[in-house]
C-alpha cells in the first residue's frame, strides 16, 4: 500500500474539477479517449460490494459488468477488504504492478491496477494500464532480464565458436586423413617394385630396409583410417532405439577373437532407450583392450553394469598387468599407446574413441589402476539414461 | 464458493507455470518463456467427502523474487504455498527448502506443499535423491511432470485437502 499526496490527481470525479469548455481539457481528454480506444488504459467502476458498475476503455473488455469484479480480476482475491479499506482515506491508493489474467485459454497480458476511492460515487475505482517498465519492480526486472539474456547471449556465441573450432578441426582431420591416403599409398607401390627388383641373394639388407618401410607405411595407413574414425565420431549415429544391453554385451563377447581369458559379465543390465552404435564401440573397445594388452595367456576379464537413477555405470575391468597412474590422463589422447609400436596392432585411438563417444552422449568415463599395488585395471564409464542429443 | 489463493514459488525455469498451464487448460508448452511478474488462474476443485468444493486462486510468481516475494503484496492473504524445485537442478531443490522456511515465517500454520517438477526426465524418479528437509515425515512431498501430467491435479487437490482442513 502507498501512499500519494496532494500532487496525485484524486480519483474523486475527475469531471467536477475539469473545465471541459478549456482548450487544453478537451485535448486531454482526446489523449485518454486515444489511450483508452488503442488498449493502452481502462477504468473499472465498482460499487461498494465490489460489484462492477462500469468499465472504460478496450482494455477492460474482458470485466463483467454487474458481475463481482473478483470474477473477471482474480488477483483482487483476499485483497477485498484492503480496497474497501481505501474509503477511509481518499488520498491512499492500493497498487497491483504486472499481474496477467487468465480468460478463458487467453491471457490479458501484463497490467498494472491501481485502486483508490472515487469519493463522488462512494465506491471504489480501479485503473488499469498496460505494463511498462516505469514501475520500480519492473524497472528492476527489466535489468535482470537484460543481464541475464546478456549471459545467454554470450553463452551462445561461445558455444557457436566452440562449435565451429570443432567442426573445423575435425574437417582438417578428416581431410588430411583421407587426402594423405593416397600419396602413403604410391609410396607402398613404389617400395613393392623395389623390393621386386632387388635381387634376394645380392642385398638382403636392401630388401629387409625395404620391407620395414612397406610396414611402417602400412601401420601409418591403418593410423590414418583411425582418424577418419574418431573425426566422425558424434556424427554418424542413427536414432535412439530400444537397447537391451545384456544381449549388446553378449553380442560383443561373441563377436570377439577366442582368446584364453575368461569374460564374465555380471550386474544388472536393463533395456534402455538410447543409441545402439556408440554403446556398441565403447564395450567393444573396452573389453577388447583388456584382453588385448593382458599379457598372461589366460586371465578374466569382467564387464559389471548398475542401474543408477540417473544413469547406468559400467566398469570393465581386467587382472591384467595394470596401467601407471601417471599415463592416466594421456591414455585418452589420440595416438597413444603403452606398448611399442611392433608390439600390437593398436593403432593408439582406441580410448580416445571410447572418452569422445561417451562424452558426447553426455556421460563421463575413468579409470582405476596401480600395478604398484596390485595388477588389473577398471575403467567406469557412466552412461546417461536419458540423451540430451 | 470457497476460494483460496495458493502461491507458486520456486527458482526460474523449474516449470511453475508449466504445472499452472497444465492444470488448468492440460497443455504444456515446450518454448520457455519466463513469467514477468505475476500470472494468475482458477482451478476449480470439485468437492470430496473430506471437504467443500474450492476455488483455487493459483499466483504462478516471477522467479526473480527469491525470499523478496514475502515482503510483497502479492502474498497477502495467501492460504498455501506450493513450493516447486527441478529434479534434474538440485541447486533449485536446495532454494525449494529456503523458501518454505521463508513461507512459514510469513505465514504460520498454512499448507505447504513441496514439488518436485520434471520426474519425466528420470526413469525412476523416486530413486533420485532429494534433500534430506523434504523427505521428513509429515512434509507434504509430490513429484510431477507438467510434461506428462504425472501426480499434477493431485499435487493441487491434496493442497486443497489442507486448506480446507487448516480453514474450514
Amino acid at each position: 500500500m502507498s501512499q500519494k499526496h496532494s500532487s496525485m490527481p484524486p480519483a474523486r470525479s475527475p469531471a467536477a474539477t475539469l473545465d471541459i469548455a478549456a482548450p487544453a481539457a478537451v485535448k486531454l481528454l482526446e489523449a485518454g479517449m486515444l489511450l483508452a480506444e488503442f488498449g493502452s488504459f481502462g477504468v473499472i467502476w465498482m460499487q461498494r460490494d465490489l460489484s462492477v458498475d462500469d468499465t472504460f476503455g478496450r482494455l477492460t473488455q474482458f470485466v463483467t459488468k454487474g458481475a463481482p469484479v473478483t470474477d473477471s480480476i482474480l488477483p483482487i482475491i483476499g485483497l477485498e477488504n484492503e480496497i474497501l479499506a481505501l474509503a477511509a482515506d481518499p488520498h491512499r491508493v492500493l497498487e497491483l504492478p504486472a499481474v496477467s489474467v487468465a480468460t478463458g485459454s487467453d491471457r490479458t497480458g501484463k497490467l498494472n491496477f491501481t485502486f483508490m476511492w472515487d469519493d463522488a460515487r462512494d465506491g471504489p475505482i480501479a485503473i488499469a494500464y498496460k505494463s511498462t517498465s516505469q514501475t520500480e519492480i519492473e524497472v528492476e526486472l527489466s535489468k535482470q532480464i537484460r543481464a541475464r539474456l546478456m549471459a545467454e547471449a554470450e553463452v551462445t556465441a561461445k558455444s557457436k565458436e566452440l562449435a565451429r573450432a570443432n567442426t573445423d578441426l575435425e574437417s582438417f582431420a578428416a581431410i588430411i586423413s583421407h587426402d594423405l591416403k593416397a600419396p602413403l599409398r604410391h609410396m607402398r607401390q613404389l617400395t613393392e617394385t623395389a623390393f621386386e627388383n632387388t635381387a634376394a641373394a645380392s642385398d638382403g639388407t636392401m630388401r629387409d630396409i625395404l620391407r620395414d618401410i612397406e610396414g611402417q607405411s602400412r601401420r601409418m595407413s591403418h593410423m590414418l583410417t583411425a582418424l577418419l574414425d574418431y573425426s566422425t565420431i558424434g556424427r554418424k549415429y542413427e536414432a535412439v532405439e530400444n537397447v537391451d544391453t545384456r544381449a549388446l554385451i553378449a553380442t560383443v563377447k561373441a563377436s570377439l577373437p577366442e582368446t584364453g581369458h575368461v569374460i564374465s559379465v555380471t550386474g544388472h543390465w536393463p533395456e534402455l532407450s538410447t543409441l545402439r552404435a556408440p554403446l556398441d564401440l565403447v564395450l567393444r573397445n573396452l573389453v577388447g583392450n583388456a584382453l588385448q594388452h593382458h599379457d598372461q595367456p589366460a586371465g578374466q576379464v569382467t564387464a559389471h553394469c548398475e542401474e543408477l537413477p540417473l544413469h547406468l555405470a559400467f566398469t570393465v575391468s581386467d587382472d591384467g598387468p595394470g596401467i601407471d597412474p601417471h599415463h592416466h590422463a594421456s591414455i585418452f589422447l589420440p595416438f597413444r599407446t603403452l606398448q611399442p609400436d611392433t608390439e600390437t596392432a593398436s593403432t593408439g585411438m582406441g580410448l580416445a574413441a571410447v572418452k569422445k563417444t561417451v562424452e558426447g552422449a553426455g556421460g563421463t568415463i575413468d579409470v582405476v589402476s596401480d600395478p604398484t599395488t596390485r595388477r588389473g585395471t577398471a575403467f567406469t564409464f557412466n552412461w546417461p539414461k536419458v540423451l540430451l542429443l | 464458493m470457497m476460494a483460496r489463493k495458493v502461491m507458486l514459488l520456486g527458482e526460474i525455469g523449474v516449470g511453475k507455470s508449466s504445472l499452472a498451464r497444465r492444470l488448468v487448460f492440460d497443455k504444456f508448452d515446450f518454448d520457455y518463456k519466463p513469467t514477468i511478474g505475476v500470472d494468475v488462474y482458477r482451478y476449480e476443485v470439485p468437492d470430496s467427502p473430506e471437504r467443500p468444493r474450492m476455488s483455487l486462486i493459483l499466483w504462478d510468481t516471477d522467479g526473480n523474487f527469491g525470499d523478496a516475494i514475502f515482503k510483497h503484496i502479492y502474498t497477502k492473504e495467501a492460504a498455501a504455498a506450493l513450493i516447486i524445485g527441478d529434479m534434474s537442478r538440485p541447486p533449485s531443490l536446495d532454494t525449494m527448502i529456503k523458501l518454505g522456511r521463508g513461507f512459514a515465517d510469513a505465514f504460520p500454520g498454512r499448507h505447504i506443499g513441496y514439488i518436485v517438477n520434471k520426474s519425466d526426465l528420470s526413469p525412476d524418479p523416486d530413486a533420485v535423491p532429494l534433500p534430506t528437509q523434504l523427505t521428513q515425515p509429515g512434509t507434504s512431498l509430490i513429484r510431477t511432470s507438467a510434461k506428462t501430467g504425472t501426480h499434477v491435479a493431485k499435487a493441487f487437490i491434496d493442497a486443497a485437502g489442507s486448506i480446507a482442513r487448516r480453514n474450514p
